[in-house]
């Protein structure tokens, strides 16, 4: 299975400026969210990008992808119907071929010598299916993310098959339905905001989406109908992630960035001497009223 | 091996069913000790809880009932103390090192009926300690509860609102609110208690419920039944977690998380439980120490808060219906539906999620200390269903550990196995009615999984019969034959159940049953016991023909026989008869949206006051909102009359109704010569510190021993020939007479709901349920008709319990008995008082207290600060008046009731009426093996001395002072008055309280002669003197205050009392101290007691002193 096409999604909402924020990258140079998501895109061997948008939202894009715009297709969500409405409005780009799907407001880094991205594309094709890359999770984080659960694939560190999927489900659900063995007490397989998918996909999108019971579907509803027909694998992946749209998830994003990077050293010298500082103590006005 | 370890062990059923009583029947003490030793290796080896459990209650009662006995029987005699520090291990329920204590005493000393009931108390404990830590270990790994248990902060909080609940309306703006109404649940038949958790997961096929519910009304208040919960949840815009109960008519914002687990602090602590059950303020989270808005800011968004609501229609406590627990599992429905742990927002539950619900409804009962069945969040489920233990299969938590899983499984009969004719049937002939008695259940779950566990046979047939009329039961639901159902529920509750738990009945129930008998014949197609015990709810099947009738007379005949019997049995209401109908929904949920979301009218009358004194300004938008709605709905007619008057009601000064209540108790006071004088001197004593807790203890310099055989004499294998010769023939001469003592309310009895002790049926004997008094009768009749002679028998009163007495004589014409019967009313009585918090502190803190469970002492120390507050806000010292008058005023001890004798008369007419009257045999109303012995008296007379006490070895629960040499003397020691408790430890002998007085003797300590007796006012100064020279002691007692539907609270309150016992002390009077027999002098305290006793062969004790025939 040859992985050629991405799709990243970035229309919700309150995302929409997220990949254009500036940062700097392992080697010193002043590059953006978007453009820090493209190359780990373009390194796993992915030719094609599309990136689903809001309306109005393109030449923000444009500007943000820099000299990478050549890679980039855009396509835009009318309005805002849901996670499940905006991977669907990448299907004329997809066709029938397997495709990387990301998030818009997520950074990752690597442990390994690959890249997150071409660890999650190796996966896929030597069991030529849909995966999902994972983390364990611990169950505070429940209100965040689509979890699976899944039993593991003998002699494949990390490779789960999937048994059920649920997004943002509470802890009696998770603790109820979606244990998976092996991992520690309270702890999930959460989404990785990376997948590799089969143009099956499509399907159960569309399916979910048609759906009235279900406002506002996800992928994860989509993953849940899409595994009882076809094979669906999880895998975690070794690197971290980092959200861009939590608070100070932009700074914990460079932070990690700059502290894998060239200039690792200077980064710290820095901090010792912003922790040496005497702070300043800044009373949250609610703690004074209690 | 030894068998009983066999039993324990066996998959054989036959085997493991095997009784206790079949083994060691015929075994010596020697073969008594080597089996208890066998099972005490194998309980500290032994992995698996329940064959633990099993061997522990095994030991239990070799101690209590076997050892005991076999050591009499041998003659063997042993001094047998029970030493202190195991004591205090097992008050501070450290029973492994109590057990190896008495344990160690027992090698070195030999065995003895002292320790063996230390040792059988102990064993006791530890097994039911054991079993609540299963249950509490299941209920805590059940998937889907494990996470609340982990989440150790608020910023950890994974659970987050639905959005359905934020959505203002566009208009009013008002928040939505989520209502929730849910059915009780009565049961047909439990399987004689098979619902109790342990009795489940340990026998799973003998685990069945046939379980109904139902919709209440009461009977001519209510035009038809309803679901008689209904709770209620929205998101109000302060950052606070606001709860209220409608019919407690309580409220409060709850602002740190700590509150939440504060479950005492007010009337709100199963709303709280709920809270925690349901994750929203998840268990994990005490002690965090956080503020409530921390995670409110996390649940529902920052500056917001939540407010839930709950009304049970005024339900009253005690209905057998499981209102708590179908409130907790309603309360707990709606959080979870909030928080997505339940998909259905709105309407019924899935069979999943209704479990869901009852899984956290037993963790919430567990948290909050209480306890219920399995079967009684029912009222979640739809119409008729029968609930059955499951055997635990792999991947349970409980599997590998106990045969039958913790949550049991649920069959809902649908149309063929119940058709709605069936359902229409048994609505048109039973009768559901509360009869008034709200009475703990507890102790009877106790003594099911006790008798469970030894598998009795008698008892263990039982449950087998019990079982079977279960199946009849489905049976005839099946068939549609309702009368069927009475013939088999009456047959359950006269046969398997009363065999099983003879308290599972009582007087009260037995009449009932009776005059429906009597007054409707065939037309009277049978009783049903609700729940654990009779008395509270029960159910009637009548002929649907004559049912509208039937219900009529029985809410008339409820009520008049309470009213006979409310001085003897501790009613908390009068009773009531229910409308009721099947609820075949389960429980139920709407979201109303803006000018639907109303609360309660109900609410608002609670909620009212407070928001009114509020400027208006000063109030949250929404509060706002909802007064100018109230308003509206005014103005516009929406809200219908009674409504509106009682809303205008809440807000309006009322008539000050405390005011009767004062003047009657003056009232009172005054008629029964109440001494304002010496009330004033006790309460500066008592102010000033001069008297109380710590001061009636006897000067720590004062040296206390144990007597010698010297001191006593030993009437414990009888009398001399010459001794019972000269008994009976002072009782053919007419020498003796007999003093009851029946002065006291039996606080400890009905732990303060203050009803008359002596008139209490608290016993079958020969057919029916006998009161003390009328034991203490016929007791008298047997002694008198042996010896040919006429004792005559007072009973001393108080202003308690003199009216019900002597009306109760007077009704059952004294049990035809033929001698001579008086009543001396007693003329001293004191005025409760407020305690004084270092009386409280030294009560709790400085005496060895038992300490509770894990759970339920932390609710008790919640209690406790809670009363501390109110001693500290309503007036240290002050005056107890927030009370009905009869529970303000108190007995002031014993002692008073022998003056009492001389002042009012009766003595001097008992005299008159027979010269020849020389001896009086004083006891306590609940020494029930007190009779005329002629051995006895023999011996007292031989010694010519004045008094005669009897006293009797000690048991565990004997505690109170003893028979001791003070700085060389013997006398009896009041427990109060001991310097330090571990001196009563050393003392052999209890004082049992019967005294053999020559009435000669006593009058001239009074410094009388029988002449005198007419001289009132030589009487009144001989009194006075003596009492002076006798000790006050203050003590704390338990006094109920009874308040809306069948609620209790229950107050220590200060009073004061002289002790009889004291007369010892005087050097004048001369003594003797008599040992006798434990079944003579045992007293009967607590109702907890009377099973044992029951059990050990004392009742037949008891009925063998006994004559009933008038």
């Amino acid at each position: 299975m040859q992985v050629r096409k991405a799709v990243i999604t970035a229309a919700a909402p309150n995302q929409s400026r997220i990949p254009t924020q500036q940062l700097v990258n392992r080697e010193g140079k002043d590059k953006s969210a978007l453009q820090l998501i493209v190359e780990e895109i373009l390194s796993s061997g992915v030719e094609e990008i599309c990136v689903v948008i809001r309306p109005d939202d393109q030449e923000v894009f444009e500007q943000a992808a820099g000299n990478l715009i050549g890679s980039l297709h855009f396509a835009t969500q009318a309005s805002p119907n849901g996670y499940a409405d905006a991977l669907l409005q990448a299907q004329s780009f997809v066709g029938d071929a397997p495709f990387l799907h990301l998030v818009g407001d997520h950074l990752y880094l690597s442990t390994a010598e690959q890249s997150c991205a071409k660890q999650l594309i190796d996966v896929a094709a030597e069991f030529s299916c849909s995966v999902s890359a994972v983390e364990a999770t611990r169950e505070n984080k429940l209100p965040y993310f689509g979890i699976v659960s899944g039993t593991r694939v003998p002699r494949h560190e990390g490779v789960f098959e999937v048994q059920r999927v649920s997004e943002k489900p509470t802890p009696t659900l998770a603790e109820q339905e979606l244990v998976t063995p092996g991992l520690r007490a309270g702890h999930y397989l959460g989404f990785f905001g990376m997948h590799v998918l089969t143009a099956d996909i499509f399907e159960s999108l569309e399916q979910v989406n048609a759906d009235a019971s279900v406002p506002h579907a996800t992928l994860s509803d989509a993953l849940d109908a899409f595994r009882t027909r076809h094979q669906y694998m999880a895998f975690q992946v070794a690197g971290s992630r980092y959200n861009l749209g939590v608070p100070y998830g932009l700074l914990m994003a460079q932070l990690a960035i700059a502290l894998s990077g060239r200039d690792r050293e200077q980064i710290l010298s820095e901090m010792v001497e912003l922790l040496a500082q005497r702070a300043p103590i800044i009373h949250d006005q609610s703690e004074q009223k209690a | 091996m030894s068998r009983l370890v066999e039993i324990i062990q066996s998959e054989d059923d036959a085997l493991r069913h095997q009784s206790l009583q079949s083994v060691i029947g015929a075994c010596t003490s020697g073969e008594l000790l080597e089996h208890c030793a066998a099972l005490e290796n194998f309980r500290r080896n032994e992995q698996n809880l329940y064959a633990r459990v099993r061997a522990l209650f095994f030991l239990s009662a070799i101690y209590r009932y076997h050892l005991p006995a076999t050591l009499e029987a041998e003659q063997v005699t042993s001094k047998g103390l029970i030493p202190f520090d195991g004591y205090e291990h097992l008050l501070a329920r450290r029973f492994g090192e109590a057990i190896d204590s008495f344990l160690m005493d027992q090698t070195n000393d030999g065995p003895s009926d002292a320790l063996a009931s230390a040792l059988s108390q102990a064993y006791h404990q530890l097994a039911f300690q054991t079993l609540a830590d299963q249950v509490r270990r299941s209920v805590r790994t059940v998937r889907g509860n494990q996470w609340m248990f982990r989440i150790g902060h608020p910023a950890d909080h994974p659970l987050r609102l639905r959005r359905e609940l934020l959505a203002a309306d566009p208009t009013s703006g008002a928040m939505p609110l989520l209502c929730e109404t849910t059915a009780v649940r009565m049961d047909l038949s439990h399987s004689a208690w098979s619902d109790i958790f342990f009795l489940g997961m340990d026998y799973p096929s003998g685990a069945r419920v046939l379980n109904i519910s139902v919709d209440l009304g009461v009977r001519g208040r209510d035009s038809q039944p309803r679901p008689p919960i209904e709770t209620y949840l929205r998101v109000i815009d302060q950052p606070v977690f606001r709860l209220a109960s409608v019919d407690l008519k309580a409220s409060a914002d709850v602002t740190t998380i700590g509150e939440m687990f504060d479950f005492a602090r007010d009337y709100l602590g199963l709303l709280k439980a709920a809270v925690i059950a349901a994750g929203v303020v998840p268990p994990g989270l005490e002690g965090c120490g956080r503020p409530m808005h921390e995670l409110l800011q996390r649940l529902v968004g920052p500056g917001m808060g939540l407010e839930l609501v709950s009304k049970i229609n005024d339900i009253p406590k005690g209905s057998r219906l499981a209102v708590s627990t179908n409130l907790l599992g309603s309360l707990i429905s709606i959080l979870m539906r909030a928080t997505g742990q339940i998909q259905s927002l709105t309407g019924g539950l899935e069979e999943t999620e209704r479990r869901l619900v009852a899984a956290r409804a037993i963790l919430g009962e567990w948290i909050g200390g209480s306890g219920g069945g399995w079967q009684d969040s029912g009222g979640v489920w739809p119409g008729i269903k029968l609930i059955c233990g499951a055997e635990s299969g792999e991947g349970d938590p409980e599997f590998g550990v106990s045969r039958g899983r913790l949550m049991p499984v649920h069959e809902v009969f649908d149309e063929q196995r119940a058709s709605s004719e069936t359902r229409q049937k048994l609505q048109d002939a039973l009768v559901l009615v509360h009869g008034g008695m709200a009475q703990n259940v507890g102790p009877i779950l106790e003594m099911v999984t006790e008798r469970y566990l030894l598998r009795s046979e008698s008892e263990w047939q039982a449950r087998g019969q019990a079982t079977e009329i279960l199946d009849e039961v489905v049976a005839a639901i099946e068939s549609g034959d309702i009368k069927r159902i009475g013939a088999a529920t009456t047959r359950n509750f006269e046969g398997p159940l009363q065999a099983i738990i003879p308290w599972a009945t009582n007087r009260f129930t037995d009449r009932m049953i009776d005059a429906c008998r009597q007054h409707y014949g065939d037309r009277f197609w049978g009783f049903v016991m609700l729940g654990g015990m009779s008395g509270g709810g029960m159910g009637f099947l009548f002929d649907p023909a004559v049912k509208p009738e039937a219900s009529e007379w029985l809410g008339k005949m409820l009520v008049t026989v309470k009213t006979e019997m409310e001085t003897a049995l501790p009613f908390a209401m009068d009773p009531v008869v229910y409308d009721f109908s099947i609820n075949d929904r389960g429980t139920w949920s709407e979201l109303r949206h803006g000018n639907e979301a109303m609360m309660p009218d109900r609410y608002y009358q609670l909620m009212l006051p407070e928001l009114l004194r509020t400027p208006l300004r000063d109030l949250p938008v929404h509060r706002r909102g909802e007064l100018q709605a109230i308003g509206r709905r005014c103005a516009e007619d929406q809200l219908d009359a009674t409504a509106s008057t009682l809303l205008l009601q809440s807000v309006l000064p009322k008539e000050d109704s405390s005011g009767d209540n004062d003047e009657s108790l003056q009232e009172l006071l005054d008629r029964i010569g109440f001494d304002v004088e010496q009330h004033e001197q006790i309460r500066s004593d008592l102010k000033n510190g001069r008297i109380g807790l710590s001061q009636n203890r006897l000067m720590s310099s004062t040296t206390i021993r144990d007597v010698s055989s010297d001191h006593v004499v030993d009437l414990r294998r009888g009398g001399t020939a010459e001794a019972s010769k000269l008994g009976e023939e002072a009782i053919r001469g007419g020498e003796v007479a007999v003093m009851t003592l029946a002065a006291g309310v039996g606080s400890r009895w009905t732990e303060g709901a203050g009803v008359c002790k002596a008139l209490h049926p608290f016993h079958r004997f020969a057919g029916r349920h006998r009161s003390f008094l009328e034991v203490h009768l016929a007791k008298n009749r047997k002694s008198a008709k042996a010896h040919d002679g006429v004792i005559p028998h007072v009973f001393t009163t108080s202003y308690l319990t003199d009216g019900p007495i002597r009306e109760h004589l007077k009704r059952h014409e004294h049990f035809g008995f033929r001698g001579p019967v008086h009543v001396s009313t007693g003329k001293s009585v004191g005025l409760r008082m407020i305690p004084m918090i270092r009386d409280l502190f030294f009560l709790w803190q400085e005496t060895a207290q038992q300490v509770l469970d894990q759970q339920q002492q932390k609710v008790r120390e919640s209690v406790r600060s809670a009363l501390m507050n109110w001693a500290r806000s309503a007036g240290e010292g002050n005056d107890y008046t927030d009370n009905l008058p009869g529970q303000c005023l108190h007995p002031v001890g014993h002692w008073y009731e022998v003056p009492n004798l001389l002042r009012s008369g009766v003595l001097k007419q008992m005299l008159d009426d027979q010269p020849t009257l020389r001896y009086l045999m004083l006891h306590n109303i609940d020494t029930l093996g007190a009779n005329v012995d002629p051995a006895i008296l023999g011996s007292h007379i031989e010694r010519g001395s004045t008094l005669s006490f009897e006293v009797i070895t000690r048991r565990l629960e004997d505690r109170g002072g003893g028979l001791a040499l003070v700085d060389g003397h013997p006398r009896l020691v009041e427990g109060l008055a001991m310097p330090d408790e571990r001196i009563e430890f050393d003392l052999t002998y209890y004082n049992s309280m019967t005294t053999w007085i020559d009435l000669d003797g006593l009058l001239a300590a009074f410094e009388l002669k029988r002449d005198d007796l007419g001289d009132t006012a030589k009487v009144d100064a001989a009194i006075r003197r003596l009492a002076k020279r006798l000790p006050t002691y203050v003590t704390l007692k338990d006094v109920k205050k009874r308040w809306g539907h069948a609620q209790e609270d229950i107050f220590p309150v200060a009073q004061f009392e002289k002790l009889w016992g004291d007369m010892s002390a005087l050097p004048e009077v001369d003594s003797n101290f008599f040992v006798v027999p434990i079944q003579r002098g045992q007293q009967l305290k607590a109702q907890a007691q009377l099973d044992a006793w029951n059990r050990d062969g004392s009742s037949d004790y008891i009925d063998s002193l006994c004559d009933w025939n008038a």
